[in-house]
């Protein structure tokens, strides 16, 4: 019990600095791509405690209800996984939080709120049926849904789900809002969009779901590093792997429409996760 | 656990298939799939409580006979009322006495002389002549022509077969399914029937008729609860094929209530597809009678004899039959077209047919026979037709803006579910079919009474209709919201029992990625929904809404039931639905102790901490955004606003003012419900007869 406090205490402490500094390189990266000098490394930290100075502007108080509920079950989903909870409801933990960001977006009368809330649901869509997959993979391989059982295995589950690991590569995408997939909302102001499912949110409020992408992005790239759990270095290396690869595709993308990412997805995507658990199951009867 | 293990080593595999097709052709009865299933079900407890038992049964079957009777003759509102808050009081102390009292078999005496079996079977004939003449007064020919096929198999059962002579002993048996069954209809039935008495009434001065049909509402709506009751409890399955008939004429008389040609049409759709699951249970009963004998009548006798069933499959074919009759009720593809045209009826119908009764019966049957079919291709088949249904179904709700619909179709989905839980049949997928069936009916209860409220008070049940309900009626919204959270997010009772059905569903590929698909399809229609309700203007302030003490006692009751079992579904799990799965199966499947809930494939869940949290957020919120000390901007549109701060009028082409207008996706182009109908009714139908085609194979 006390234990399990200390990790969950360390989870929200650690977590949006180790969140904000990568968001940092990223944007460090990003600009060199792009042949610019870029900002320091800690800037993201700085844009955060320049927000947090400002004054409080919000709708009505649903809407910092929704965004407050994006982040405790984004630190939620990221505890249980760091105390090696079930996957699955890690899964259906982080679907309620997006769903939490996703109503935030609602409880606004604007425009351009509401099309980044139902193209966010939308990429809830596309990107669900992965994770679920994902974790009935890592059941057929394991024998058990937990996280801590990952650790058990001699044998790295990128070896055994190659595939399927590609399809986590799409979901990323989708989830730390990259190109070709940023559509609910954007790390840059968009015509059509503005900022979408985040443009009525403002100073401290804004804040709060900067550092709720933060924890987001740990999580996420902690499920890239549960594909290799032993030695866990390894798998560390391969999550900042992931997220390199995502700041390339983000660089040479441009965005695409919702219709293309459903249909990448669901067929792309899905497919790949299907061929690899047939295999693992088929394997796994054979053995039998 | 250990033993968990052994037995997910023991689940089907292409070995065992090999052996069943053996069993099916060959003359040795073996069935190498049930390992988990207890060839003997509990012997029920006899004496102690029996004298109890026996009025508990009896006050649950007839009470709401006479409450009915008295509704119908007395006339008056406030007789309506009292009796309606009665039935629902002693109903629900039934319930609970029953769920005290634990399993009993109870055997009535007779009446005037006469065996109450045949006084069932003149019941049956009579009913059956009384839907031959409605068939013949609509000029339906599909209710005339079901209606004689089962007229024609009752002549066959009782007189060909001698079905009349036989009796099997005991005529009802309440085992702890039944029990929570019994809890379900009694309570959240019983509070739709107090919220139905003031419905009723607003509904009438909406819609004046010459003559009150208030009565005759609860009537019907009342006496649904008497057959609900006597189907959950009765052993014997002729008794139960006759609460079969008297759900579907009831839920024929309260569809059509309205009268209006739709009515009158949609009732009649509901009855001649229950008709044909009428026909399907009363060839499953000539086929047990012909092929098992009189003691195959008997519910628990087919439970614990199953594994003796003799030379050929007919057994199972008759269970199929069954379980054909559970799809038709619980409106499985491509039967779902009489549950979604019963929406034309007065909103208490609907909660009661989604919720408590009816569609829940339907589930039932097919949840009680799963250790019977239990490690055959039927029981496979099973779940592959449900997670389809659940999944296509869940797409389809997309498509609707009409809220009923949309609730409609859910409920269809999660029927679904259920019953590819009961298909997937290892101790883990019956508890979460259990667990599902508990929380379905709440939650669905709830949903579908706050809709029927919200249509009262805004004169529309259009979800773009209900836009910034949040503001206009904030106790409504509220209820809405945890309702809807409680149907598909955790930590609620409902992601408690999917949960554990994905993980159960690992055994079964193909249900397992229906599922998978359906769960990611599902949040996309009730966030979007949701979302419609919860907008609002910048600074807007909520007004004060009074709600009749009907609505509050109704509303109210069933939220806390959502959210309270939902906090306790440890004890719910431990102390109704572990003993409803070890009655039959040699594991609990889910294993609970307070706050954690683990599932036999080796998962667990916390329930409080997510509690903890979501009660955190709601006060956080509260320091977070202090009305005072926030400003509330008007939206952000181009800099183009117009007019007072809080609106959203912006400036247009010359000169001219327009008014944001915000409305959900609903893909209707692509999600063209017709067309869509069209495919998945024969995906569904096709499933039906694999289903049966298994079965003789």
């Amino acid at each position: 019990m006390v234990k399990a406090l200390m990790v969950v205490l360390l989870v929200v402490i650690m977590a949006p600095l180790l969140g904000g500094l990568l968001t940092g390189i990223d944007r460090v990266l990003t600009a060199r791509m792009q042949g610019r000098v870029g900002p320091p490394v800690l800037q993201p930290f700085y844009d955060v405690l320049k927000l947090l100075g400002k004054e409080a502007l919000a709708a009505n108080r649903r809407q910092v209800a929704w965004a407050l509920g994006y982040l405790v079950l984004i630190i939620a989903s990221l505890a249980l996984f760091c105390l090696g909870g079930d996957l699955l409801i890690i899964v259906f933990t982080m679907a309620f939080a997006a769903g939490s960001f996703v109503l935030g977006g609602f409880s606004v009368r604007s425009p351009y709120s509401h099309i980044g809330s139902q193209r966010e649901l939308l990429q809830m869509l596309a990107y669900e049926p992965v994770l679920i997959l994902l974790a009935l993979g890592v059941y057929l391989q394991t024998g058990s849904f937990m996280v801590k059982d990952l650790f058990h295995q001699s044998q790295p589950l990128l070896a055994s789900m190659p595939l399927v690991f590609i399809a986590l590569l799409i979901v990323l995408t989708i989830k730390i809002r990259k190109s070709p997939f940023d559509l609910a909302t954007s790390h840059h102001g968009h015509q059509e969009l503005v900022k979408g499912i985040t443009t009525e949110y403002s100073g401290p409020y804004l804040a709060l779901i900067e550092v709720t992408h933060w924890y987001e992005l740990v999580l996420l790239l902690g499920l890239a590093a549960m594909f290799w759990t032993h030695p866990l270095g390894a798998g560390i290396l391969l999550a900042l792997a992931a997220f390199f690869i995502e700041m390339v595709i983000d660089n040479i993308c441009a965005r695409l429409t919702w219709n293309w990412m459903i249909k990448f997805t669901w067929t792309g995507g899905i497919i790949l996760c299907l061929i690899n658990l047939g295999v693992i199951w088929v394997l796994r009867a054979g053995g039998v | 656990m250990h033993r968990l293990r052994h037995l997910r080593g023991e689940l089907p595999g292409r070995s065992h298939r090999r052996e069943i097709r053996k069993f099916v052709t060959s003359s040795v009865f073996k069935k190498p799939g049930d390992i988990s299933v207890k060839e003997c079900p509990q012997v029920l407890k006899r004496g102690g409580f029996m004298i109890t038992g026996k009025y508990l049964v009896a006050v649950s079957i007839w009470l709401p006979v006479a409450a009915a009777l008295l509704c119908w003759l007395g006339q008056s509102y406030s007789l309506r009322n009292i009796v309606s808050y009665l039935t629902g009081i002693i109903l629900a102390v039934c319930a609970l006495g029953l769920f005290l009292s634990g399993p009993f078999d109870y055997q009535p005496g007779e009446i005037w002389g006469l065996s109450w079996n045949t006084a069932i079977s003149a019941a049956d004939f009579a009913l059956l002549a009384l839907i031959l003449y409605i068939g013949w007064r609509q000029r339906h020919k599909l209710i005339i022509i079901l209606a004689a096929i089962q007229a024609l198999l009752l002549i066959c059962f009782d007189f060909g077969l001698g079905g009349s002579e036989i009796e099997p002993v005991p005529a009802f048996a309440v085992d702890h399914l039944a029990i929570i069954m019994a809890l379900i209809i009694n309570i959240v039935g019983s509070l739709i029937c107090i919220y139905g008495v003031k419905y009723i009434a607003e509904h009438e001065e909406q819609h004046p008729v010459a003559k009150s049909r208030q009565p005759r509402f609860m009537f019907w709506l009342i006496i649904f609860l008497g057959a609900m009751n006597g189907l959950v409890f009765a052993n014997n399955l002729y008794w139960m094929y006759f609460f079969w008939e008297v759900t579907t004429f009831c839920s024929f008389q309260l569809i059509g209530h309205d009268q209006s040609d739709e009515a009158i049409g949609n009732a009649c759709r509901a009855l001649w597809m229950n008709s044909l699951g009428g026909a399907a249970f009363a060839l499953g009963l000539v086929i047990l009678l012909r092929y098992g004998g009189g003691d195959y009548l008997s519910m628990q006798y087919l439970l614990s004899h199953h594994t003796a069933a003799g030379a050929t499959g007919a057994i199972l074919l008759a269970v199929s039959m069954l379980v054909l009759a559970g799809m038709t009720k619980s409106a499985q593809l491509p039967f779902q077209s009489w549950l979604l045209g019963a929406m034309v009826a007065p909103t208490p119908v609907s909660a009661l047919l989604h919720s408590s009764t009816m569609v829940k019966a339907g589930v039932y049957l097919i949840l009680r026979l799963a250790p019977v079919y239990a490690g055959t291709y039927l029981s496979s088949m099973t779940a592959i037709a449900g997670a389809f249904t659940f999944l296509a179904a869940s797409v389809l709700a997309i498509s609707q803006s009409n809220a009923k619909r949309v609730l409609a179709y859910s409920t269809v989905a999660n029927l679904g579910l259920i019953i590819a839980c009961a298909g997937i049949n290892t101790p883990t997928a019956i508890s979460a079919a259990i667990v599902l069936i508990i929380f379905h009916a709440v939650s669905k209860g709830l949903l579908f009474l706050c809709t029927g409220y919200v249509e009262h008070e805004i004169g529309s049940r259009d979800i773009e209709a209900m836009e910034g309900l949040a503001d206009r009626l904030p106790a409504a919204a509220t209820i809405f919201t945890i309702g809807i959270i409680s149907m598909f997010l955790p930590p609620f009772g409902m992601l408690v029992g999917k949960w554990a059905a994905i993980e159960s569903a690992a055994q079964l590929p193909l249900a397992a990625f229906l599922l998978v698909l359906a769960s990611a399809v599902t949040a996309l229609f009730w966030l979007k929904w949701l979302g419609r309700m919860l907008e609002g203007r910048p600074g807007a302030i909520a007004q004060r809404e009074i709600m009749d003490s009907h609505y509050i006692a109704s509303l109210g009751g069933l939220t806390a039931a959502a959210v309270l079992l939902s906090i306790f579904i440890g004890p719910v799990v431990n102390s109704m639905v572990t003993p409803a799965v070890t009655q039959y199966y040699f594991s609990p499947g889910l294993e609970a102790n307070l706050e954690t809930i683990a599932a036999g494939s080796g998962g667990l869940f916390s329930v409080w901490p997510l509690f903890i949290l979501l009660a955190l957020i709601a006060v956080a919120a509260g320091f977070l955004y202090q009305p005072r000390k926030v400003k509330n901007p008007p939206v952000y549109l181009c800099g183009e606003n117009a007019g007072l701060p809080e609106s959203t009028v912006f400036m247009t082409t010359g000169e001219n003012m327009g008014e944001v207008k915000l409305s959900n996706y609903y893909f209707t182009g692509f999600l063209n419900e017709a067309r869509w109908s069209r495919v998945v009714n024969r995906v569904g139908l096709i499933m039906i007869l694999l289903l049966l085609g298994v079965t003789l194979w």
